[in-house]
């Protein structure tokens, strides 16, 4: 999975959130707020990667079982692709 | 003609008079030297505005969509439109945000009348700028329907949330508890270089104004309420 270009992620007062830009704008209105594993999963499938991948990601970055890790990774596929953030 | 808007020089390019009267006094003098930037409606947000203002004349969706296009480029220009009633007492600004409905002009107003020395900057679509150290709020000639305003500028103190409520109560914002009110009230560019700016000068904003929320009645206990935690100041009744 990778996540479609024409998004932002930045760091506003502590809270990390993505906007549209560019022709996404026109599609995609509003904005997205990501906790922490969020915006570390977001950077990391802005390239190409695989589940296992990010789960393997997850791990080395935080100190997670790795059923939680695999459970938001899952989780966080699952609502991207679905809202048309990813292909 | 070239207007100066918060401190910048910016050519207006209007087919209707509409906005030449609505402008006059932000005329510039200096009609020769060089300008910032151009403002003129987009062709595409032109035809939306017509859609969305219906009945309004055709001048008057001009000048929104000037306005637009005017502070869709100030990101840029480390400034940015924030959606909110700024207000100035003992030289300090306060802008004063909520929905439309929720009572900014009614709040605002109790403070006209009962804080000496106070004034209306921009009832409704200031322009901020950030320098190094603080943020500034600007009148402009777009000031909302009640047209409550002046060409001023004023160092910005403090944000309030109003809230309509039964008591008078206040509460300070974290950082992320202000942003998150915050996104509602701008407005935010959709190319990449200005949409990034805009996210940049919110951070800004929201670390170094301190921010309120005021749940509030309409009363001049609302005001005291008010003044006494965001100035810092024993409140004391107009004479």
């Amino acid at each position: 999975m990778k996540i479609k270009k024409g998004f932002i992620l930045r760091n506003v007062g502590g809270e990390c959130v993505v906007v549209p830009v560019g022709e996404m704008s026109k599609s995609f209105h509003g904005m997205i707020n990501l906790n922490e594993t969020g915006s570390f999963l977001w950077n990391f499938f802005t390239a190409e990667h695989t589940a296992d991948e990010a789960v393997a990601a997850l791990l080395g970055e935080y100190d997670v079982a790795e059923e939680l890790a695999r459970a938001d990774v899952e989780r966080f596929m699952e609502t991207l692709t679905k809202n048309g953030f990813a292909e | 003609m070239i207007y100066d808007l918060a401190d910048l020089r910016v050519l207006i390019r209007n087919e209707y008079p509409f906005t030449t009267r609505f402008c006059e006094k932000y005329l510039s003098e200096d009609q020769e030297s060089p300008y910032d930037l151009i403002a003129a409606p987009d062709p595409e947000d032109f035809e939306n505005e017509q859609k969305a203002s219906a009945g309004y004349s055709l001048g008057y969706i001009e000048n929104i969509c000037i306005y637009r296009n005017l502070c869709l480029q100030l990101p840029s220009l480390n400034r940015m439109l924030l959606h909110a009633a700024i207000l100035e007492a003992d030289g300090a600004g306060y802008a004063f945000l909520g929905r439309s409905g929720t009572g900014k002009s009614t709040h605002t107003g109790l403070w006209l009348e009962n804080v000496e020395g106070s004034y209306i900057v921009n009832g409704d679509k200031p322009v901020l700028f950030f320098d190094e150290k603080e943020v500034y709020a600007y009148g402009t000639p777009w000031m909302g329907k009640e047209g409550r305003g002046c060409k001023a500028k004023t160092p910005l103190k403090a944000l309030v949330f109003l809230e309509q409520a039964k008591e008078n109560t206040i509460r300070r914002l974290s950082p992320s508890e202000t942003a998150m009110r915050l996104f509602s009230q701008i407005l935010l560019p959709s190319d990449e270089k200005n949409a990034d700016k805009t996210l940049m000068l919110a951070d800004e904003l929201v670390k170094r104004v301190p921010t309120w929320v005021l749940g509030c009645t309409i009363s001049e206990e609302a005001v005291k309420t008010c003044y006494t935690a965001i100035t810092g100041k024993k409140y004391q009744k107009k004479q």
